[in-house]
């Protein structure tokens, strides 16, 4: 963008000749214009629907008044969802996905990348397949899911061959949540492995190979030099990953529906269950909104670390 | 003015809403190119397997009678038509023609403005006094919603395996039915029952029917006969009768289930008359076994059809609506292709309904229903006991928790909704 604004009035000062006034406030104005269709596109997609979700959250809106006069009733709302037994125990799941989707995201991620991290025919082809998973619907992969985990399906029928007992993937309430958990985190896998074998192959070979004239082993060399150098990546990998498990709802609403029971009703799924199947708009806004200032809460980290970035 | 910008703000906050919804789809199937001066119906609908086809085949029959009319049938999916019909409203784009799942939704849709006062309409309808007068559903006198067949759970089961079991004929009380499903388990070769428990309106709707029969519904949901109900189910659930995979199965989950021939009973309903006869193995129906010292009584349900309160075309819609559903020919066809009970009188009365062994039980059932809850909420109480039933199935709740948590939240969701019942 400075590189038009150093050039363009050369441009205009030569060919228009509308005076050096002019030029400058048309320079000024160009780049400027080249952001409105982001900016009304920004505004009229996600910052006017949130404005119309918090003002939601603080007024008494059903399915009587949706199209009509919606009464402020100010933090009403919040009072009667912090007092839901249910909101307490969807924040603890939510929590829980997300520790799950760090853990093997960052973990299964790094070996993976790492595995991944020479370049060769074997390796585009995994990255290959690990793109068209990470951009499957999760409609489709969730519904391939569900079958493959019926009490019934093909991944019982195996335990069943090899002698093992069936597992209740997704009607046992203890095992249920994790169950879900996993196939999310199958579906960030290939995100997560992209990301960091793109850290992995910023690292200069001169650093390993320093390493290695020192008497570092590869395990010493990965903890020692290499996790370290990944430290800003997985940084914001992490935080990307807790945002993702705050807005985690597509494989949860193929997979179980929230239940059984309520046993995976993490705070999206609450949100949308009891706005739209409870038709309760405004305690289902409420619920949103709680879970995006969540989400807002990791964002600043990770707006700090992308601004950060440059400098390093 | 204010009202449109509500409008706008109603899209906005449903687009917010259902950005989580990736996977809700619509799609055409036809009239995409109609000729200039023709008039187009788009029909929200929801209809599946034999029900989607005889709906294809009626409103091709009619677009050939009524070469100026043509129809979009959208299809959309079933749990999520009222939230898209609600954000219809604020967007002026909603449907000319809809079905929906009248027992649950009707309140709500009435009260988003979602579907128009047919009340002149159905008066001047010259078949009308063929239909009960249940058929029409008012709201302050005013009709909103008609209904052309009604749909009831009975319960299947297989010839086969019963006679396998060593069981002569099906059970008539919820005694008898668990007799025979300690039998079929007991052989260790089959299982006893698939039947929905989700968490959901399906979950509740499968499982009320213990209580009707008992004088229980959502306006007196209390006492020690729900925790005795909610204790049967439980011991289902732990003696193996119904798998733990039922706290999550909706109806078609259980419907495959049952057709896979490993279940010697399905506890569904008559809409799946249609499918059944596809069934590689001998089958028969019955009533909903009655629980003791009480009747076999179940709730009815079935498919409202309505005009959209937006609809440009409402006299092609009104042609639409009787051509294709309150017609003779349309009932006498839907009972045939998809055994739905038709509500109208003369169609009802043929040979093909009564001499149909497979459908007289639910016939029966359709004398003798129970009464649903006149709450706005009663959406929330249906749901309030699809949690309470699916929980207690996969174990996350103990029966007599199960039971409470049910009869608190049904009583709270009565009160929310003005405490009205009846």
């Amino acid at each position: 963008m400075s590189v038009i604004a150093k050039e363009k009035p050369r441009a205009f000062d030569s060919t228009a000749g509308p005076g050096p006034r002019r030029s400058h406030r048309l320079v000024r104005k160009i780049p400027l214009g080249y952001l409105v269709p982001a900016v009304v596109i920004l505004l009229a997609f996600a910052a006017y629907p949130i404005f119309v979700l918090v003002r939601m959250a603080f007024s008494d809106v059903g399915p009587s008044n949706i199209v009509g006069v919606w009464n402020w009733v100010g933090f009403a709302n919040f009072g009667t969802v912090f007092g839901l037994p249910e909101f307490w125990r969807g924040l603890a799941r939510t929590a829980g996905l997300a520790a799950a989707l760090l853990a093997v995201n960052l973990i299964v991620g790094f070996l993976v990348a790492s595995v991944l991290s020479t370049t060769g025919r074997i390796t585009n082809v995994v990255l290959g397949i690990m793109v068209f998973v990470w951009a499957l619907p999760p409609i489709v992969s969730g519904s391939v899911w569900k079958f493959l985990l019926d009490d019934s399906g093909a991944v019982n029928t195996i335990l069943h061959s090899v002698g093992l007992h069936p597992v209740s993937w997704l009607s046992s309430p203890g095992l249920a949540l994790w169950t879900v958990a996993a196939v999310v985190a199958w579906a960030g896998i290939p995100f997560s492995a992209l990301i960091l074998r793109g850290g992995l192959l910023a690292i200069t070979p001169e650093v390993i190979e320093a390493a290695a004239i020192d008497g570092a082993g590869y395990w010493r060399t990965q903890f020692a030099v290499v996790l370290p150098l990944l430290r800003p990546t997985m940084w914001i990998l992490g935080i990307l990953t807790v945002l993702y498990a705050f807005k985690s709802f597509d494989f949860f609403y193929v997979l179980t529906q929230g239940g059984p029971g309520t046993a995976t009703n993490t705070l999206p799924v609450l949100s949308y269950y009891t706005a739209f199947s409870n038709f309760d708009m405004s305690t289902g806004a409420t619920i949103a909104v709680i879970s995006m200032l969540a989400v807002a809460l990791f964002a600043i980290p990770y707006v700090r670390s992308i601004r950060q970035e440059p400098e390093e | 003015m204010r009202r449109r910008t509500q409008a706008v703000r109603v899209a906005a906050v449903a687009a917010s809403l259902l950005l989580v919804a990736t996977g809700c789809t619509m799609s055409n199937d036809s009239a995409a190119n109609a000729p200039a001066g023709t008039t187009t119906l788009k029909f929200w609908n929801y209809y599946t397997g034999t029900q989607l086809t005889w709906l294809q085949a009626q409103t091709k029959k009619f677009e050939k009678a009524n070469p100026k009319i043509k129809v979009d049938l959208v299809q959309v999916v079933g749990s999520q038509q009222d939230q898209k019909l609600l954000a219809s409203v604020a967007t002026g784009n909603g449907p000319d023609v809809l079905i929906n799942n009248i027992v649950v939704d009707n309140p709500t849709l009435v009260a988003g403005g979602v579907m128009k006062d047919m009340t002149s309409m159905w008066n001047s309808y010259q078949d009308k006094a063929q239909y009960p007068s249940t058929a029409a559903w008012k709201t302050n006198g005013k009709v909103y919603n008609l209904m052309s067949y009604t749909n009831l759970i009975g319960l299947y089961y297989n010839k086969d395996i019963l006679k396998a079991s060593g069981i002569d004929s099906p059970p008539t009380t919820l005694t008898e039915f668990q007799d025979d499903m300690a039998k079929v388990t007991a052989g260790g070769t089959y299982k006893a029952l698939a039947e929905s428990g989700a968490p959901t309106v399906e979950g509740a709707w499968l499982f009320a029917p213990q209580l009707l029969g008992l004088g229980v519904n959502y306006c007196n949901f209390s006492g020690k006969k729900v925790t005795t109900a909610f204790d049967r189910v439980a011991g289902w659930s732990k003696k193996g009768y119904i798998p733990l995979s039922t706290a999550t199965w909706d109806q078609n989950t259980a419907w495959q289930q049952f057709m896979t021939g490993k279940y010697a009973f399905g506890l569904n309903g008559n809409w799946q008359l249609g499918n059944v006869k596809s069934a590689k193995f001998a089958y028969g129906t019955t009533e909903f076994p009655k629980p003791t010292d009480g009747t076999s009584t179940v709730y009815p349900g079935g498919e409202g059809i309505a005009i959209g309160a937006k609809s440009k075309h409402p006299a092609e819609a009104w042609k639409y609506i009787q051509s294709v559903f309150l017609s003779k020919d349309a009932a006498e066809t839907s009972f045939a292709q998809t055994g739905s009970i038709p509500l109208r009188k003369d169609a009802s009365d043929t040979q093909a309904i009564k001499t149909n062994t497979y459908v007289q039980p639910f016939l029966t059932a359709a004398q003798k229903t129970g009464t649903w809850p006149n709450n706005p909420k009663t959406a929330d109480m249906q749901t309030s006991l699809g949690k309470a039933i699916s929980s207690v199935i996969s174990g996350q709740q103990s029966a007599s928790a199960g039971a409470q948590s049910a009869i608190d939240t049904i009583k709270k969701a009565k009160a929310s909704g003005g405490g009205t019942c009846k």
